[in-house]
């Protein structure tokens, strides 16, 4: 009697343990909810580019990402794309793409912007405000910084200058 | 230590066995002792399936879930844990809120204390889940470890029990009957069998038996409360769950992010109550108080081009349903609830017709979007080219246009038009759609100003359809709950089981007849009386008087 005992009351123990670990790890650490912090995987996109592509995080595999949110009303965000287009000029060699994300503006006024900047990354249109609001971006600008491994290794809030900016992408590239 | 488990009849128990396997004797009495106690009739006196001589690692932990002393532990604490959740609204309840400063601010030190033990957001803290896993295990191993053995003792009973057996159950009878003991247990069949008994006979004994299903309500229960502890715990996978907060404006088609849902709000209607419907109370505070808020939703479904975000989205109808308070749209687990509204006073589009300021004459109308407009139109003979688009216009330091804010608060519209009696590469002109902001910004100076059109053209709003406005947008409750058809299905299976226990008894009557005595031992697993009255009724139809009462062994709780 009970030979098939022993097998059952681990299988049923193991069992709880996963379940419930699962079950209190989610609670713990919140699931989906909440805005990523350095350290997680970005949020996912699928956003219409201003040249007529399809941008997402699958197409940048691999590549540093420094992910921006603007809109042309931000002053600050005006005032950074400068900074932006030299660092992406000096970087893009090196496996690292500066993705412009514009926050609910028309085709338009996304399109004058451009022309009168002259700016040359990718810049993504995010109509909807699904994404900003899905990355958690409260203050504009907002830059996400995303390592080769495809991880946040840093969020900076506010205007970057040259050198910050310099030095976060440096740091970004040699990150492991 | 080794301990004797073999009872005199012969039959080897289990260690923790309390009667006899086979022939119902108590085990664990002094030898010789005459007690005339009633016996344990729990789980028919088998031993747990996990009770052993000699408990390892794994049995320990084994053995503390499987008390039900500790179940009972356990659901105590969670229902204290979740009586603190009661104290003071959870985090969960509010949209946007500080925790960490609102528990503070409104309940004070006490609130402050509340929110740092991590009572805000009891029901998903680690140690309420890890009650709710624990008892989710008791209940489990529980189970298993009594109704397995229970089972395989209900299924194999012996005939023939033990004198004792019989004399310490809770309805007892003994006396003299007349005739050969064989064929007086022949002659009962029948009368047993009238009432429903499953007759079963081995010589001189026998055992009456009906609605053994009865036992397993309990088990049945515990495995609708696991389906249902399941569905709860794991209501947090992905696609599984969601409540969300959205704005729908009137009149479109919004996405609903993380869904293939989209939903527009046709027509969003207000009422509210008149002066004498209101209460003095309310009166007195001159507040406007709505009496009911509607959302006629229509609910899409994206079937094509979903997340292509260089295609229009392939929508189909699925639902339709006017959202009220307390009455949502609920398509397949999707729920839309009415939360809150605003009204606005928006425009969304405006058509303005183009005027010639000196003969007077009307070109025609065109349409133009607040948001994502064309950017070419041909009215009359006149090409107008949208060149630039202020959704809040300012002007800056240098008197350059501006946009301040991503909010439509003053939308204007810079266009070079080209045609009959205006310069070759056209002329500049700015539109500013509010009426009153043409004159705030002074629209015909600015355009005096970009020059080319010289006051030939102006563009006419002529009437009150020539506006769309953005009348009100509604702020609706996203709900997706699938796991609640598992909540229901547990819950169905709780209610069976329950009917099962509640409705129903495990009757059983055991007799044996020594010479010209006859014992009769009878158990049930409620309603006493109903047994004594059909036991006396039986022997009745055995031509044996006896009064209902007598047949109480004592232990009277019903």
């Amino acid at each position: 009697m009970g030979r098939a005992r022993r097998p059952v009351q681990i299988i049923i123990l193991t069992l709880i343990v996963i379940l419930g670990g699962y079950a209190i790890g989610t609670a713990v650490f919140g699931g989906e909810k909440g805005r990523p912090q350095a350290g997680d995987n970005p949020p996912a996109f699928n956003l219409r580019g201003l040249d007529g592509q399809v941008h997402n995080l699958e197409k940048y595999q691999g590549k540093a990402l420094v992910i921006n949110f603007w809109a042309t009303w931000c002053t600050y965000c005006v005032s950074e794309m400068p900074a932006l287009q030299t660092q992406w000029e000096k970087w893009q060699d090196k496996d690292v793409v500066i993705l412009g994300i514009n926050t609910g503006e028309d085709d338009l006024t996304v399109t004058n912007f451009v022309k009168q900047t002259g700016v040359d990354f990718p810049i993504l249109f995010d109509k909807n405000k699904e994404i900003v609001a899905k990355y958690g971006v409260v203050p504009m600008p907002t830059t996400f910084f995303v390592n080769k491994r495809g991880k946040i290794t840093s969020i900076h809030q506010g205007e970057l200058d040259l050198k910050t900016l310099n030095q976060q992408i440096d740091s970004l590239v040699n990150s492991r | 230590m080794i301990t004797n488990t073999k009872c005199e009849c012969g039959h080897q128990n289990p260690v923790g066995t309390v009667l006899c396997e086979a022939c119902g004797k108590p085990q664990h009495e002094e030898p010789g002792g005459n007690s005339s106690e009633l016996l344990e009739m729990r789980y028919d006196g088998v031993a747990r399936r996990s009770q052993r001589a000699n408990p390892n690692f794994i049995d320990k932990i084994w053995n503390f879930f499987s008390s039900v002393k500790v179940a009972v532990y356990l659901i105590s604490i969670t229902l204290v844990g979740a009586m603190l959740g009661t104290v003071f609204t959870q985090e969960t309840m509010f949209i946007n809120i500080d925790p960490s400063v609102y528990y503070k601010q409104k309940y004070g030190t006490i609130g402050e204390i509340y929110y740092l033990l991590g009572l805000s957001d009891t029901y998903n803290s680690w140690w309420f889940i890890l009650l709710l896993v624990m008892i989710g295990a008791s209940l489990v191993i529980c189970s298993l470890d009594r109704v397995l053995p229970l089972y395989r003792a209900l299924s194999k009973q012996k005939i023939r029990k033990h004198m004792q057996f019989l004399t310490r159950q809770r309805v007892v009878y003994q006396g003299p009957i007349s005739g050969h003991g064989e064929e007086w247990v022949q002659q009962a069949i029948a009368p047993l069998k009238k009432k429903g008994y499953r007759v079963h006979t081995d010589g001189a004994a026998l055992l009456a038996e009906k609605q053994r299903f009865s036992r397993w309500g309990p088990y049945v229960i515990h495995i609708g409360l696991i389906v249902f502890l399941l569905a709860v715990l794991f209501r947090g996978l992905p696609g599984l769950h969601m409540d969300e907060h959205y704005w729908f404006t009137e009149g479109e088609i919004t996405p609903i992010p993380d869904t293939n849902y989209y939903l527009k709000n046709e027509k969003f209607t207000v009422e509210y109550y008149t002066e004498d419907e209101m209460s003095e109370e309310f009166r007195q505070r001159g507040k406007a108080v709505p009496k009911l808020f509607e959302t006629k939703a229509v609910l899409y479904k994206c079937v094509d081009n979903c997340n292509n975000p260089l295609e229009e989205p392939e929508l189909v109808e699925v639902d339709r349903h006017n959202i009220r308070v307390n009455d949502p749209l609920n398509y397949k687990g999707f729920q839309a609830y009415q939360f809150d509204f605003e009204e606005t006073a928006e425009i969304r589009s405006v058509s303005p017709t183009l005027v010639d300021q000196e003969t007077g004459e009307h070109y025609g109308k065109f349409t133009l979007r607040m948001n994502d407009p064309e950017t070419e139109y041909d009215v009359g003979p006149y090409h107008l080219k949208l060149k630039d688009k202020y959704l809040d216009f300012d002007l800056d330091e240098n008197k350059k246009p501006i946009t301040k804010s991503g909010e439509p608060n003053a939308p204007a519209f810079l266009f070079t038009i080209t045609g009959p009696g205006l310069p070759e590469d056209g002329g500049q002109f700015i539109y500013f759609p509010y009426l009153e902001q043409q004159k705030f910004f002074g629209q015909d100076k600015l355009n005096e100003a970009l020059g080319g059109v010289n006051n030939k053209l102006r563009f006419d709003l002529l009437a009150m359809e020539d506006v769309d406005f953005i009348r009100s947008k509604s702020y609706l409750n996203i709900r997706i709950d699938r796991a609640m058809p598992f909540v229901w299905t547990g819950l169905g299976i709780v209610m069976l089981g329950l009917i099962m226990g509640f409705y129903w008894q495990h009757r059983r009557i055991w007799l044996r007849v020594d010479g010209d005595v006859l014992t009769l031992g009878g158990h049930t697993t409620k309603n006493w009386f109903g047994m004594r009255r059909e036991v006396s009724s039986f022997l009745k139809s055995m031509g044996i008087e006896v009064d209902e009462k007598s047949l109480d062994n004592g232990g009277n709780r019903s």
